[in-house]
């Protein structure tokens, strides 16, 4: 604490004499003291995180024309015009796992590599066989922040996609209040602010300790399914009593680093349709301030659950009934798919919004958007549709179009993205879905 | 059912499950023999922790809403307790609700004073804090704590109470401890080797007072309870009946098999119904949680009040509505404000659970009616039929309504003729399709674009010409016994049965049978079985 002191002194005395444009460069130096913040190389750090939506996309209107550099926006995809020089469309990959369960094969097969878990027939009796992608990245880049991964939704469910491990899924937070006051509320100090340092801060770490001496020794008494479900609460104490310590230390003082303005209290549904673009342009900026102010540098964003049947605006029918029983080109369908790409492409200008150093936090993250079919009609799994936004630091290809030559297992992706942030792996799924090679050709 | 697996075989089988009875095991045993399923750790469901926290401290204390989400396996949340773990955001929330909580005790003397049992002679008094520890403890982790377990909180207490400088600081700190263990957040009920039967572990006396208390009032035991494991006579045959049959008869029970309804129909989901209000002029937001609540007190009248023949629920006029129910049911509104029982007319086309607003709401699309979400309740929750999900690469679609299509009916014909889709849909629509005189909130319809609605149909034999008879069909349908038992054996248990305990679910079919559908000698018959006193050793 005394080096924070010193240092908050120092900051203090210098704003107070010079002008606030002097400080923004010098603040951002000073992280190299703080050790995690500027990490990587002297740059910033690298940031993961996927974006997904429910009910696939209409195919024949999603793939671009023309690969490589020289591509054209279909008609499904002209929302990112304002972004197109920092997607990347994967287009022809394949899960090749069975397509047994609609909806649930399609995100396992992305975001593990593998097979679902437990297969209880539909959907909802449905779990990941292993951590997904954004889970297994924390693994490597979790522990420097104050949160290991946030985990939001737009559509309020308590289905996650994000899994820690076999079973273990990570619910996503939906409320807009709830999000901001769990990030930005008590503990948070924002760049400038006196720290609060709790003097019960070390009490709650002794209590947290006695709760991981309960786990550890209870796990004694059990049987191995019961022994991972403890350890996935001891560690989830852990990475708890982690957080509380992040809460001790100097907070990471970027200059994009601000507290947002509190979300309202309630978004409520206007004649049973939710305000989506609302919240979901609420939870983009809260995201992209927590990662701002380094308290995150894995997410998951989940705008609806798989089979949603939410009510967009304009729409005759639910969006899953629609994806079933709309007839011809489903211009309905279409338009829902548009809406929520436009979604996206808020997520993404939200990232290139803040400034960091002379780029932006677009270009230090990637996030990789999908669905849980390519066809919703069909359920298919094939011809998958596939997004990657930014370049996680240069590391990867932006404003391509990579066309798979023949139908690749849509697990490479995974594999490039997990080497691309630096899990040091040579493989990637299971079953029908392992791979031990990636896209080379998205790579920068 | 593992469609990863699938042969022909394995097909053959689905053709099967798909006719809707329940599969025979190859050889049935004649006396149902004892063959449970491992243990299980159960985290505490957000009602559990709840009701728990009421019974620890007081129902004055404002239980936080924001817990680790309930996860539902099986369709019911009872079995997917027996999965769930803690997330990280999952840790963060238990530890917020745990110091709220505690705050909101020790700020309060009457609330303080009910959890303190001795007056401490200093800020730092160990002794006092112990008491605290042992008491509280043993009533929140449901079994006395061990003496490295007192002393680890004790600990934590006492370093809380020094650096705060004040006894109720260390109660807080102590208190919010356990409730954030995994000794409080799961049900630690896993048994012993039993040297009288071999293969099998025999839940204690603490574990079986928990899992009776669980299963009759969902909160933890109380004192009476306590006692009956302290001294063993919990695990006497004698013993268990008296328990069962002292919380069957305390109305704490109807709490309780309100939330085993409320998980077996989903009657949760009913707070986020979406409906499409341009369509449905009758839609409020307050309409789903008034829906259920007709649900659940007409449950809870005719299994406790009435002590009534379950089947009844299927084909009773007899109901509870508030005045926004009657508006939407058309029928006369209750002269006071809330819920007050009532008989439909003798000539009404709404009969019965498939009547209810909450059912038919939940089981519909947000701008339409559904037989094939109301087909597949009735089919799997109602008969236990099993329905595998839709092949997939399959075209789905409905045609529009149109003048040749003006009906539900019409346009669903391609479901009921392509085997493709037929095999399974036969099992599913037909039964939906006789509750299409109820729109998609509910309401009471004759026609659907301007035709006639043919409600008629034939449950497995058993033709129907409306939703009346065919809540007749339900209620004499030969599944229906076996199927109520299951579901409550898994409520109860927390899992799904066995091979072999299948024959248990028959022979408790039957003694349900024998006391005319009374389900409270079904609740009392499921706790008294073997399956609910042991589980198997786990295989390596």
């Amino acid at each position: 604490m005394k080096r924070s002191l010193n240092r908050r002194t120092l900051l203090r005395g210098m704003l107070a004499g010079s002008a606030v444009a002097v400080g923004l460069p010098t603040l951002e130096l000073f992280l190299n003291g703080n050790g995690d913040a500027l990490a990587s190389g002297g740059g910033f750090p690298q940031r993961f995180g996927w974006w997904f939506w429910g009910n696939g996309v209409h195919g024949d209107l999603w793939v671009p024309e023309g690969t490589g550099e020289q591509w054209k926006l279909s008609p499904e995809l002209l929302p990112l015009e304002s972004v197109k020089d920092d997607i990347t469309v994967v287009s022809g990959l394949k899960v090749y796992t069975p397509n047994e369960v609609p909806h649930g094969t399609g995100p396992a097969g992305i975001l593990t590599g593998g097979r679902l878990g437990v297969a209880g027939g539909d959907f909802d009796n449905s779990t990941f066989g292993a951590a997904s992608l954004d889970q297994l990245i924390a693994n490597e880049i979790g522990s420097a922040t104050r949160y290991r991964s946030i985990e939001v939704a737009v559509q309020r469910s308590n289905d996650s996609l994000s899994f820690t491990g076999p079973g273990q899924s990570n619910p996503p937070e939906y409320s807009p209040k709830a999000l901001f006051s769990r990030i930005f509320g008590a503990g948070f100090v924002a760049p400038g602010e006196d720290p609060i340092i709790d003097p019960k801060l070390a009490l709650r770490r002794s209590v947290l300790d006695a709760v991981g001496e309960d786990a550890k020794q209870l796990k004694k008494q059990l049987g191995a399914s019961d022994r991972q479900r403890i350890d996935q609460h001891f560690a989830s104490v852990r990475t708890l009593e982690r957080q509380i310590a992040k809460l001790e230390e100097d907070p990471p003082n970027l200059a994009s680093c601000q507290r947002p303005e509190a979300p309202l209290d309630d978004y409520p549904d206007i004649e049973g349709r939710p305000q989506l673009s609302e919240v979901s342009r609420v939870m983009s900026d809260l995201l992209a301030l927590a990662m701002a102010c380094d308290l995150t540098r894995v997410f998951s964003f989940q705008f609806s659950r798989p089979v949603s049947n939410l009510l967009f605006p304009g729409a005759s029918a639910g969006h899953h009934q629609l994806t079933h029983d709309e007839l011809g080109d489903q211009p309905q369908v279409q338009a829902i798919v548009r809406q929520i790409v436009s979604e996206f492409a808020y997520f993404v200008e939200a990232l290139r919004k803040i400034p960091e150093g002379d780029e932006t936090l677009l270009d230090h993250s990637v996030t990789l958007g999908f669905t849980d079919c390519s066809f919703g009609k069909s359920h298919a799994v094939d011809e998958y549709p596939l997004l990657l936004a930014g370049s996680a630091c240069g590391a990867l290809r932006r404003g391509y179009h990579y066309r798979s030559p023949a139908a690749e297992n849509a697990s490479k992706l995974g594999f490039t993205l997990l080497r691309t942030m630096g899990v040091a792996t040579t493989e990637f799924g299971s079953d029908e879905g392992y791979v031990t090679e990636g896209l080379d050709d998205i790579e920068a | 059912m593992k469609l990863r697996h699938a042969t022909a075989a394995a097909l053959a089988t689905i053709a099967v499950a798909c006719t809707g009875v329940i599969p025979e095991p190859d050889q049935q045993p004649p006396e149902p023999q004892l063959s449970p399923a491992p243990a299980t750790l159960k985290r505490l469901t957000r009602t559990q922790y709840a009701n728990a926290i009421y019974d620890l401290i007081s129902p004055d204390i404002a239980v936080p809403i924001a817990l680790e989400p309930d996860v539902e396996t099986d369709g019911l949340k009872a079995i997917g307790a027996g999965t769930a773990t803690v997330s990280n955001r999952g840790a963060e929330q238990y530890e917020r609700a745990a110091y709220d909580i505690a705050e909101q005790t020790v700020s309060s003397k009457p609330l303080r004073d009910g959890v303190v049992p001795c007056n401490p002679t200093s800020t730092d008094d160990a002794e006092c804090l112990k008491r605290f520890v042992e008491d509280f403890g043993a009533r929140a982790w449901r079994r006395p704590l061990t003496q490295d377990e007192v002393q680890r909180y004790v600990t934590v207490g006492v370093q809380a109470a020094t650096e705060l400088d004040s006894f109720d600081g260390g109660v807080e700190f102590a208190l919010a401890g356990l409730l954030q263990s995994p000794h409080f957040l799961f049900r630690v009920e896993v048994g012993k080797p039993d040297a009288g039967k071999p293969g099998l572990r025999k839940y204690s006396a603490f574990e079986l007072a928990s899992r009776l208390s669980f299963f009759l009032w969902n909160t933890i035991p109380d004192d009476a309870l306590r006692k009956a494991a302290e001294s063993g006579e919990i695990s006497t045959a004698s013993g268990l009946a008296k328990q069962t049959d002292r919380l069957l008869a305390s109305p704490r029970a109807r709490a309780a098999v309100r939330n085993l309804f409320t998980e077996l129909y989903g009657l949760h989901k009913l707070d986020d119904l979406v409906k499409d209000g341009e369509i449905f002029r009758s839609m409020s937001a307050d309409l789903g949680g008034f829906a259920r609540e007709q649900t659940l007190l007409t449950l809870e009248d005719l299994i406790f009040e009435q002590r009534g023949d379950f089947r009844e629920l299927f084909t009773s006029r007899r109901t509870f509505v508030n005045r926004k129910l009657a508006s939407l049911y058309g029928i006369p509104a209750p002269k006071l404000e809330g819920f007050a029982d009532t008989e439909l007319p003798k000539n009404s086309a709404r009969v019965g659970l498939l009547g209810h607003a909450s059912v038919l709401a939940l089981h519909a699309h947000p701008v339409s009616t559904s037989a094939t979400l109301r087909g597949k309740f009735v089919r799997t929750v109602l008969l236990c039929g099993d329905i595998p999900p839709p092949p997939a690469n399959v075209d789905t679609s409905l045609p529009e309504p149109s003048g040749a299509r003006p009906t539900l009916r019409d346009r669903i014909t391609e479901h009921l003729t392509n085997p493709s889709c037929s095999n399974c849909h036969n099992t599913m629509d037909p039964i939906g399709l006789g509750l299409e005189n109820f729109d998609g909130i509910g309401q009471y319809r004759v026609r659907e674009n301007g035709e006639r609605i043919d409600a008629s149909g034939d449950l497995d034999g058993t033709p129907f010409r409306n939703a009346k008879e065919l809540g007749e069909a339900i209620a004499s349908h030969p599944n229906l016994s076996q199927c109520v038992a299951r579901n409550v054996f898994r409520y109860a248990n927390g899992r799904v049965e066995t091979l072999v305990e299948r024959a248990t679910i028959k022979a408790l079919a039957a003694e349900f049978e024998y006391s005319d559908f009374d389900l409270v000698t079904l609740l009392r018959a499921v706790a008294l079985n073997d399956s609910f006193r042991y589980a198997a050793q786990e295989t390596p």
